[in-house]
């Protein structure tokens, strides 16, 4: 890997051009390499923390800035993944939070546990529960799962959307957000809670659910 | 946790079961209930779905030119 690298960065030097530094071209090669593999995911995250595209497309780009003018720093084998989240979201906080003295943190109603799936799963039968569960999970439509993310204050959108668009551990989640994990394991949990209801007020609204089942 | 463990343990841990965040001894348990527990199974299997179909509905296109512009701020940074 390390003589891969190596082997790269010589071809560079070699082949770059007068006027051009070849030390930073090789930077900037690898970071292109590297970073913008995440770009989509980048923006999508973006766009669930600014919720418009204009703003979305301003925090990926003044993050990958950001990285790349920190890229000097960055050490191999570091979690690029999670550094380029950490920036984001840092910059997100920052730029957008009304107040930064005063972090958002907002508290949620208390959801009790597997609140859509108790919902769904009271049929007669459990064929019948099955079949619910199916019509709603298959007619949920992206609007309606963004906007539940969406709707979710930052403090726990931020989380759940690091666990469920990215798949970051919860260890990771911890230090993007500079969080205890038992923080992230709550808030996580009870983000994706709040989610759910929200979920079946959407079901509701889609006619998903079976007649004289229980409305929000 | 003890090797037993009933649907009250099972619900608590649920997402750190689907999330991969147990250790094999706690996973273990909790995949030994769900055999026993058609009930905590079957929600398992809900919560474990609705996960992949929020997963599969939160990301969006990039938008064309973003990353041409990405590049080209990278590139003028390092001129």
């Amino acid at each position: 890997m390390r003589n891969h690298r190596l082997t790269r960065k010589i071809l560079f030097v070699a082949r770059s051009g007068p006027g051009y530094r070849p030390a930073l071209m090789a930077d900037q090669a690898n970071f292109e390499r590297d970073a913008l593999q995440y770009s989509r995911q980048l923006y999508s995250a973006a766009m669930r923390m600014a919720r418009n595209s204009a703003d979305a497309e301003d925090l990926v780009q003044e993050t990958y800035l950001k990285a790349y003018r920190a890229y000097d720093s960055f050490e191999e084998g570091t979690n690029l993944k999670a550094w380029l989240y950490r920036i984001l979201t840092n910059t997100y906080i920052n730029k957008y939070r009304k107040d930064s003295r005063r972090p958002s943190e907002v508290d949620l109603g208390d959801v009790e546990d597997l609140y859509l799936y108790r919902r769904l799963g009271s049929e007669d039968t459990a064929e019948a529960s099955r079949t619910t569960e199916d019509r709603v999970l298959d007619g949920l439509v992206e609007s309606d799962i963004k906007a539940a993310v969406e709707e979710l204050p930052e403090n726990f959108r931020i989380p759940v959307l690091l666990a469920d668009l990215e798949g970051f551990s919860y260890k990771e989640i911890a230090e993007i957000l500079d969080i205890p994990i038992g923080t992230v394991m709550s808030r996580l949990h009870r983000g994706r809670k709040a989610m759910q209801k929200r979920l079946w007020e959407f079901a509701s609204q889609r006619g998903l659910l079976p007649e004289g089942a229980e409305r929000p | 946790m003890s090797e037993k463990c009933d649907c009250g343990d099972a619900v608590d841990q649920i997402y750190q079961y689907l999330d991969a965040e147990l250790d094999e001894g706690t996973a273990a348990s909790i995949r030994s209930h769900l055999d026993d527990c058609p009930g905590c199974f079957d929600s398992f299997d809900f919560e474990r779905r609705l996960k992949v179909v929020i997963r599969a509905h939160l990301s969006d296109e990039l938008p064309e030119g973003l990353e041409a512009k990405v590049k080209d701020m990278i590139r003028h940074e390092t001129a």
